[in-house]
């Protein structure tokens, strides 16, 4: 991918360039922001939050408020919950979000319509609605303080997005692929896996990082379906240290920082995945 | 042999889980306090290592949210009957009446409770259908707090006994770019509290909420239309801080902390502000308290003291434990006073007697309810319905947003008092 | 070869788990849903079946519902004709730039979609602040006191600024998307047109933006649903405050069902959101016959 594969403006002007790079920082500038005073506020005491400056570059820093978020904050274990969680649910949503969505755009069904229709469906609906009727619901099945109560409706509701993720990078393949490979004898599980599923790399990349990223900092239904500590998840780090008047905000912010991290790492490792992945179009078009 | 190996070890697996089974007693618990290393939280964690030492065979297992998840929770729990055997709630009746009602929680015998002496009233608040369903733990006062430095440094030398001398100060903090007062806007019930506290100074009488709520008058009585008048006079003479209606309970605490703020209206549980390490030493010296104003012209007076007694624990009526249940609670009621003085972790809704290292204002809040004449109970806004209490919030908020003219203020209040009152 | 394409046992294990994991998380729920919006539960205790009642007060007399879905359109609007174009154009920019340069670029310009509401809320809360905040002080510092209201709790501000708030962590996504979009644009396209003399410009507006209508189509859906869902960032910072000005269903559906014990109310709430939701998607989809296409 060279420089100039999309649309060449006139960067023969030299202000020009530089205004348009100037923009380019700024704006990188403004949102790497809130990182860094996340930052710079965990490594502050508890009252410096609602002082007078916007960023107080830590004259003494605190780095017991990191101590403190691993000790009393349990963080370690709730990383582990929350790596179990979040990844077993992101490969269940990506796996069954492909099978969805190849089943509507590749293949002929009478309930294709039914199918649409739930996806819809699946978009639009509140989670705090499912809330109430899903404790009881999910009681019935002893789901309530587990980690599978928690992975069903992580899925759940990021399956329809993901299906339509899919579907997307199913238009770009010719039916020709699927032809040829069952003329040569190829069985279905063959041809999805081996053929079809390589080809979208692209949308497993995009559908796999916002899945995990989405349910990475979900709090709610956390909060909701798990009782037992031993259970609980990353962001309920950040509960521990509030309490019934006077919060301990700068180690709730040392929590926001652990919590952010392996976000942010696992973006950046992929993110360049996603647009490599992305270009491939460019080249087959 | 692999077969009786894997039996082996299962066995052995199985084997302390089974002995532990066998002899532990789970208690579960839930409450509001999620910081278990410090303040009320901690306290808990120390009655709880008391009681078990006491009680060997018994395992305590504590489930803790901050307040609004915690309230959800614990009504999903009841729905699901699934609540903890003893948890901390509230005895007001827009949330303990509920309980009550649909029987999730089991009466307590008054007559073993009230050896552990506790302030008057404290228990009957918590008495409904004539019977006690939860324990009192905190007493809370309404008062005003103030930094006495920062009073020092604006030439104020006397505290204000009257809302217009209150008010009179704020010019002067001002010019020093200080905050004159600060609450907690954004959640509104602070200025509702207030706004009953007016009321009482200014009619001489508690009970006038309450029978607007009974519908024997109406919340457009004059006396409400007057309070509502002072509580706009308030905000508009810039007494608070700008960002009222956005400042949270952690904002606005915060700035009185950080010497940002003269005063800070709030109740008797913040005694802890002068014992907070997060808030440096010259603040947590200076940090006092003084009796809410007076009204001119008004029938109440300084020692008529707005009090009541919010957090209390119960047993839950689906608890497999409730005989341990109780025994706990009587466990808590000799211990807690004590223990949460000593830390300045809560003001106890039982009597403490005053200790030599107690600050002053620990000793100024001793004080003041020692000296107090009468007292008035629960504010209107949870003496109803949760509906009525979320829309007298979000007048109170318009309120102090100056989107309402006082008499529309009323207006609104009264017709939620008639829906809840008709709901019930 | 027609008959391999219509194996039923396959569409059944292809689709089958999907919907069953859908129906048993979500639909299940829904139904109940339905069911309690036409009650007057409090959310435990007794209730008694009310039919449409809950319905009718919503439509006919409760003003917040209204304002709520107004403030839904206000945001909808400015997502989509201001975020919209400015992440188009930076997405533009950054396919210009070095490839080294735009991966580190589009990481950091993710940064914000990465973090959680939580954080985004509370800092913006902090810059908003009109005695202390960076805002208002930059503003006194260029001698234009005027300006420097309190953003969140000033009636004429608050909505703007809470939408801004939105919209500012919203970047990230679209550019995202339009990244991605512009990225699949062939590169003997946008040189035809530049050999037929057009300009910068009139390439874009000509040649790219018709390619990718699609993508934008699908966008705008996105923008749309994702707006109306909206909760966090405004609970956290205005709780729909001042007076309900800046209120939102999501907030206030919650608020109606959780914290005002009106469980019944709050969710015929959630059913009309979920129609309103549904037909305003079939509306756009109708709107963008390219939009049709991607999906």
């Amino acid at each position: 991918m060279s420089a100039t594969d999309g649309p060449v403006p006139p960067f023969s002007q030299r202000t020009l360039r530089l205004v348009l790079y100037a923009l380019l920082v700024l704006f990188a500038l403004m949102q790497l922001f809130p990182l860094v005073w996340v930052g710079v506020y965990s490594l502050q005491k508890s009252g410096d939050l609602f002082g007078s400056e916007l960023l107080k570059l830590p004259s003494d820093p605190q780095w017991n408020n990191y101590v403190r978020a691993f000790r009393d904050g349990s963080v370690l274990q709730y990383a582990l919950n929350s790596a179990f969680v979040v990844t077993v649910s992101t490969v269940i949503s990506t796996v069954l979000s492909f099978c969805l969505a190849y089943a509507i755009t590749r293949l002929q069904w009478r309930l294709k319509v039914v199918a649409l229709a739930a996806i819809t469906l699946g978009m639009v609906v509140p989670i705090h609605t499912t809330l109430l009727p899903n404790f009881i619901w999910f009681g019935f099945f002893g789901l309530i303080d587990s980690h599978w109560g928690l992975i069903i409706p992580y899925v759940a509701f990021t399956l329809s997005f993901n299906t339509l993720v899919y579907m997307g990078q199913f238009a770009t393949i010719p039916r020709s692929i699927e032809e040829a490979a069952l003329l040569d004898g190829a069985s279905w599980p063959r041809i999805l896996w081996r053929v079809i599923a390589p080809m979208t790399m692209p949308a497993t990349m995009t559908v796999a990082v916002m899945t995990f990223l989405s349910n990475w900092n979900e709090f709610i239904m956390a909060n909701t379906y798990l009782a037992s500590d031993e259970k609980r998840t990353l962001p309920f780090s950040i509960i521990r240290f509030q309490g019934q008047y006077a919060s301990d905000y700068a180690v709730q912010f040392a929590c926001m920082v652990l919590v952010a991290l392996p976000a942010l790492l696992l973006y950046f490792l992929f993110s360049s995945r996603i647009m490599e992945g992305a270009t491939a179009g460019a080249v087959k078009g | 042999m692999k077969t009786t190996r894997r039996i082996l070890l299962a066995a052995m697996l199985l084997a302390p889980g089974l002995a532990l089974g066998a002899d532990k007693i789970i208690l579960k618990m839930g409450d509001n306090l999620p910081d278990r290393t410090n303040g009320w939280g901690a306290v808990v964690e120390r009655i709880n290592a008391e009681f078990k030492a006491a009680n060997p065979g018994v395992e305590i297992i504590t489930e803790s949210y901050p307040d609004q998840p915690y309230q959800e929770k614990m009504k999903i729990y009841a729905t699901a009957k699934q609540q903890p055997d003893v948890f901390k709630y509230w005895s007001f009746s827009t949330l303990l009446k509920p309980m009550v009602d649909g029987r999730f929680v089991v009466p307590l015998e008054q007559a073993t409770f009230a050896k552990y002496g506790y302030l008057p009233g404290a228990l009957e608040s918590n008495v409904y259908d004539g019977k006690l369903y939860g324990i009192p733990v905190s007493a809370d006062l309404w008062v005003v707090y103030y930094n006495k430095k920062l009073f020092k440094d604006a030439g104020i030398d006397k505290v204000p006994a009257t809302l217009e001398e209150v008010i009179a100060l704020a010019p002067r903090f001002k010019a020093k770019g200080i905050v004159p007062m600060t609450t907690d806007g954004k959640d509104a019930w602070p200025l509702a509290i207030t706004l009953d506290q007016l009321v009482w100074r200014l009619a001489g009488d508690s009970t006038l909420p309450r029978k607007a709520l009974e519908r024997k008058m109406k919340f457009t009585d004059p006396m409400f239309v007057k309070a509502a008048t002072l509580i706009q006079q308030m905000v508009k003479a810039g007494l608070f801080q700008e960002d009222l209606g956005v400042s949270d309970y952690g904002a606005s605490r915060n700035l009185f902390g950080q010497g940002k703020a003269a005063m800070y209206l709030m109740g008797s549980w913040e005694l802890g502000l002068a014992t907070d390490s997060s808030f440096s030493e010259e603040f947590r010296a200076n940090v006092d308290a003084f009796k809410f104003p007076t009204v001119a012209g008004g029938k109440g007076r300084t020692d008529d003291l707005f009090a009541w007694y919010g957090g209390n624990y119960v047993v839950s009526s689906s608890s497999k434990n409730v005989e341990l249940g109780k025994k706990y609670l009587e466990f808590y009621a000799s211990r807690f006073p004590m223990l949460a003085w000593e830390k300045q972790a809560a003001f106890p809704a039982q009597k403490v007697t005053a200790q030599p290292k107690d600050t002053a204002l620990a000793k100024t809040l001793l004080r003041i309810a020692s000296e107090a004449t009468a007292t008035s109970g629960t504010a209107a806004l949870d003496l109803s319905t949760p509906a009525f209490k979320e829309d007298l919030q979000n007048a109170v908020r318009e309120l102090s947003s100056n989107l309402l003219s006082p008499e529309e203020f009323c207006a609104k209040v009264d017709a939620a008092a008639e829906k809840a009152a008709r709901k019930r | 070869m027609r008959e391999t394409f219509e194996n039923r046992p396959l569409v059944a294990c292809l689709v089958l788990p999907s919907v069953a994991v859908m129906l048993f998380a979500m639909l299940i729920p829904l139904g109940f849903s339905v069911y309690y919006s036409m009650t007057d539960w409090a959310g435990f205790g007794d209730y008694q079946f009310v039919g449409l009642e809950n319905y009718r007060d919503i439509l006919a007399s409760d003003k917040v519902f209204w304002r709520a879905l107004w403030n839904t359109a206000l945001l909808m609007l400015v997502t989509i004709f201001v975020q919209n174009p400015i992440a188009f154009a930076l997405a533009a920019l950054l396919t210009n730039v070095s490839q080294r340069l735009s991966r580190i670029l589009r990481t950091i310009y993710f940064v914000p979609a990465v973090l959680s509401l939580v954080i985004i809320a509370k800092m913006w809360v902090n810059i908003f602040n009109p005695t202390y905040g960076v805002l208002n002080k930059m503003l006194r510092d260029l001698g234009l006191q005027a300006l420097a209201v309190s953003w969140l709790s000033n009636p004429n501000t608050a909505i703007w600024a809470v939408i801004f708030i939105i919209v500012w962590q919203g970047f990230g996504w679209a550019l995202l998307f339009y990244y991605a979009g512009l990225m699949t644009v062939p590169r003997e396209l946008q040189e035809a047109a530049r050999v037929d003399g057009a300009s910068w410009l009139q390439t874009y507006v000509r040649v790219v933006i018709p390619y990718l209508y699609p993508a934008i189509g699908a966008v705008i859906v996105i923008d749309v649903i994702s707006s109306m869902k909206q909760m966090e960032l405004i609970f956290l910072s205005t709780a729909g405050g001042p007076g309900q000005l800046t209120q939102f269903l999501g907030v206030y559906l919650y608020q109606k069902a959780f914290v005002s014990g009106e469980y019944g109310y709050g969710n015929a709430l959630s059913v009309l959101f979920v129609a309103i939701a549904i037909g305003l998607t079939l509306l756009v989809r109708r709107a963008m016959p390219a939009a049709r296409d991607a999906s």
